[in-house]
């Protein structure tokens, strides 16, 4: 039996679980979400920050990288000054960070609704985001992220060491201060994935899960539905491809084309559940550190080359809790409960990829979220809502699409008719 | 050179592969988390000079017997008490948490893990009031010499271990307020054949019961725990007859008055380490996870092997016999062994095992669980401990669509604890199994660390590197 579909989501990770509550929520559109979970889905192994500013300017688990990047310059250098130019700290583009501030700003109202009309709380909270400066590095570091973000003074605060001291008692003492980022807050990931899922589905959304798409039906240069593996066939007006990690295997289905989506490894370590010791999230060259609405302190996140393995190595979560005990020296007496890898969807300029691809029509992409997912969430659904309806979007999709890369067909697939 | 060969664990499995090893004149290295050898079965009391004349002769042989064939070769085996396995990363190390509570890396050449099983939780209201014990639990106090639970103590489940601790607490003076074992008498007159292999056992376990008749211990075959209360202690158990399917029938339920309540629903295999490990599993007709051995206990990593109860429930004996098949495939990998020689050691191990085997079919068949227990739990039974997720909450997600164990545990936080589901994995893919008509309702794969760290473990690791 073929199943008919006004949109058919293939995915049901963060993103995929948001377009299909964005899209249900007028209930005109008959929608179905397919989902399969495998191992190292990133918005299950997410640290859930909504850290608008943090990541555009490379912090979070982007410092991770500079930090590496910095001890092999200094090498080079042999004991040199240390360099910083205008390559590192990574700041993205001016449209990323108006994508990650539209999103961030939908998710006070976002939480009232899912609670008020869904029953589902994904414990959004206003935590600021600090990044705690140590040393002279730090420090140049800070003052380069403020010298590229003139627009966004009033989401910037300087802690000196006393402000710090105050706000975050727990803060090692040899801290020198803190850059903070006002709007900068946390959800918990998963809550919040479920919250779109179960709204989705209170919508009147299908949800098939544990199947795997394995063929995209097309007619000519159209997608026209999907084939699963327990499922049947899916017919549909549209496609979308929220398939996290994977959904350059599935690009190559629905238009011979790969879009330039890898898995990018995230190490990740979780405390025992502890009375309040942090008031807001924390990110330092190490590591950073956000205690959740239960009481457990997550700690990332390494950045990692590593295909698909979702394997935890000793010497990086050593790493890690190293990296956090420096932080908040109270940790060493505290007990870690568990570690876990997940696989961002990382694209080749950090940018999202959304949106419908020259030449293939009934086919539309939302992936390539990299460390942003859980924040860009929320305007991936209204965008996607958007572009199936042949709405006006909230902001330009230009940067977004597919397209900006130079990609080659990968070897003609057979055309299927439906 | 490669490395010593590591075993994990100290009980029979893992003792006895030692002994095997140095009789060849191979060194071990030999990790256990307790701070005595012998396993939960053979580990004796905590203290000198405790004499546990109520274990009975049978268990007092045994213990005496594999403790001192063991310290005949103790010095060649390098025994690390107190030594904690907590993780197993790649093929060829294991991160261990030592007495100092410091993290070391200890690597292999070969690896023998026997770390055994643990009890199955059984939630059902009032599981989680103080007072209402696991029955192996229990029997570890009364092995350890120091503890006796407080009377009047009622012990539930199925098994042979139902009797033999009521014997045990009775012969210590514990006053026993019934046995009530879930499978109905007839069931287990039906195994008598099967379980005649093995006639000595067979025997204890009459004579168990005949003990129990004599000092006027309630004995009741199909008959199962329903409820647990009390004012934030036991005092009171209801329990009614079960069906074949251990369907309480609640019409004819009676209380029984307890401070203590034993329950004993059988084991599982101890499975967090070779999950974590990545080696092959498969599920048994329990619907339990173990890990699969070959005819020489290798996994599917042949230089990893396994021994005891961890490839599925078999017993103490059993236990010695694949920990000594296992020692015989490291030494034939080491090249200590020809391939003959091993080959003609193993069968006579085998033909033991297989005996064993036989006699423990019989008792699996007549332990067998019922799946309706699964109804227990009311809708505020805490089915998580950890996280104290209810029945209600498992319900809702169900009706919400949730299909696999990875998707309850994010609505629900079910496994999320310390424990990582080793006491609520097996009700909730019970009931997903139930609510899908799938027997494959996904699994969780435990994560590093398999038990909680001290973040100072971690201090001077990877430093030298």
């Amino acid at each position: 039996m073929i199943k008919t579909y006004d949109v058919v989501i293939a995915g049901g990770g963060v993103i995929g679980a948001s377009c299909a509550y964005h899209l249900s929520r007028r209930k005109d559109l008959k929608v179905a979400m397919i989902d399969c979970k495998r191992p190292g889905n990133a918005s299950r192994a997410s640290a859930g920050g909504l850290w608008a500013i943090g990541e555009s300017v490379g912090l979070g688990c982007g410092v991770i990288f500079f930090r590496m990047m910095s001890a092999e310059r200094k090498r080079e250098a042999q004991g040199t000054a240390v360099i910083v130019d205008s390559s590192t700290p990574h700041i993205l583009p001016e449209c990323f960070f108006d994508f990650a501030l539209q999103s961030n700003a939908l998710y006070p109202g976002l939480h009232q609704e899912m609670i008020e009309k869904h029953g589902m709380d994904f414990k959004f909270e206003r935590t600021g985001l600090k990044y705690v400066i140590y040393d002279d590095e730090d420090r140049l570091y800070a003052e380069h992220i403020v010298a590229n973000i003139p627009h966004l003074s009033d989401e910037v605060r300087w802690l000196d060491q006393a402000a710090l001291r105050e706000s975050e008692p727990s803060v090692s003492h040899d801290a020198l201060g803190a850059l903070e980022f006002l709007c900068d807050h946390q959800v918990s990931p998963f809550r919040l994935t479920d919250a779109y899922t179960e709204g989705a589905r209170q919508n009147g959304v299908d949800l098939y899960f544990n199947s795997n798409v394995t063929e995209v039906l097309r007619q000519g240069s159209k997608v026209v539905g999907v084939r699963t593996d327990n499922q049947g066939a899916f017919h549909c007006k549209t496609l979308i491809n929220a398939a996290g990690a994977w959904a350059a295997e599935l690009s190559v289905m629905a238009t011979d084309l790969s879009i330039p989506v890898a898995p990018v490894k995230g190490q990740i370590v979780l405390t025992e559940r502890m009375p309040k010791l942090l008031n807001g999230c924390l990110t330092t060259s190490d590591c950073y550190l956000a205690q959740k609405d239960n009481g457990e302190i997550l700690i990332g996140s390494t950045t990692e080359d590593k295909g698909f393995d979702v394997s935890t190595t000793f010497p990086e979560i050593a790493g890690l809790v190293q990296g956090a005990m420096r932080c908040i020296p109270e940790l060493k007496d505290v007990n870690l409960k568990r570690t876990w890898a997940g696989l961002r969807p990382g694209s080749p300029d950090e940018l999202p990829i959304l949106g419908p691809m020259a030449g293939v029509e009934g086919y539309l992409n939302a992936c390539g979220h990299f460390r942003t997912g859980i924040l860009t969430s929320a305007i991936t659904g209204v965008m996607l809502d958007a572009l199936v309806r042949d709405q006006p979007l909230p902001l330009d999709v230009t940067p977004f699409l597919a397209d900006r890369f130079n990609l080659q067909p990968v070897g003609l697939k057979k055309v299927i008719g439906a | 050179m490669s490395p010593d060969p590591v075993i994990v664990g100290g009980g029979p499995a893992a003792i006895s592969a030692a002994i095997e090893l140095a009789q060849h004149g191979v060194r071990s290295t030999l990790l256990e988390e307790a701070s005595r050898l012998g396993g939960v079965v053979y580990r004796g009391p905590l203290r000198e000079g405790v004499e546990l004349d109520y274990l009975g002769e049978r268990y007092k042989d045994a213990l005496h017997k594999l403790h001192a064939e063991f310290a005949d070769i103790a010095h060649s085996v390098d025994v690390r008490l107190n030594h904690r396995v907590v993780g197993g990363q790649g093929e060829h190390s294991l991160q261990v948490l030592d007495p100092d509570e410091r993290l070391q890396e200890v690597g292999f050449g070969q690896l023998l893990l026997g770390a055994g099983c643990h009890e199955r939780s059984v939630p059902f209201p009032g599981w989680t009031i103080p007072g209402v014990i696991m029955l192996g639990g229990l029997q570890l106090q009364i092995k350890s010499g120091v503890v006796k639970p407080r009377g009047p103590t009622l012990i539930v489940g199925t098994g042979p271990l139902l009797m033999l601790v009521a014997c045990q607490l009775h012969a210590a003076g514990v006053e026993v307020a019934g046995v009530y074992e879930a499978c109905e008498f007839t069931r287990i007159a039906k195994e008598s054949l099967a379980l005649l292999n093995q006639p000595q056992l067979f025997l204890d376990g009459l004579s168990m019961l005949m003990y129990l008749k004599r000092h006027g211990v309630t004995v009741r075959y199909g008959w199962g725990v329903v409820q647990a209360r009390g004012d934030g202690e036991l005092s009171e158990v209801i329990v009614a007859p079960y069906s074949d399917t251990w369907q309480p029938d609640l019409s004819k339920a009676q209380p029984v008055m307890a401070r203590t309540l034993a329950v004993g629903y059988g084991f599982i295999p101890r499975t967090q380490l070779t999950q974590q490990m990545g080696l092959d599993h498969a599920y048994n007709v329990d619907g339990y996870l173990a890990v699969k051995a070959d005819t020489w206990q290798r996994s599917n990593q042949p230089h990893i092997h396994l021994a005891g109860d961890v490839t599925g429930m078999r017993g103490g004996e059993a236990a010695m016999l694949t920990g000594r098949i296992a020692a015989l495939s490291i030494l034939l990998q080491r090249g200590v062994l020809s391939e003959k020689q091993a080959r003609a050691q193993r069968r006579v191990y085998l033909s033991r095992l297989n005996t064993i085997v036989r006699f423990r079919g019989a008792i699996d068949r007549y332990t067998q669980r019922g799946t309706r227990q699964i109804e227990l739990p009311q809708a505020d039974t805490v089915v998580c401990r950890c996280e104290n997720v209810t029945r209600a909450d498992i319900d809702l997600a169900l009706s919400q669509g949730v299909q696999d164990m990875a998707s309850l545990k994010m609505r629900t936080r079910v496994s999320m604890g310390d424990c990582q589901g080793r006491m609520c994995v097996g009700y909730c893919s019970d009931r997903l199994r139930e609510s899908t008509g799938r027997q494959d309702v996904g699994w969780l794969r435990p994560r590093f660390p398999l038990e909680p760290v001290p973040f100072s473990a971690f201090t001077n690791a990877c430093k030298d590197a």
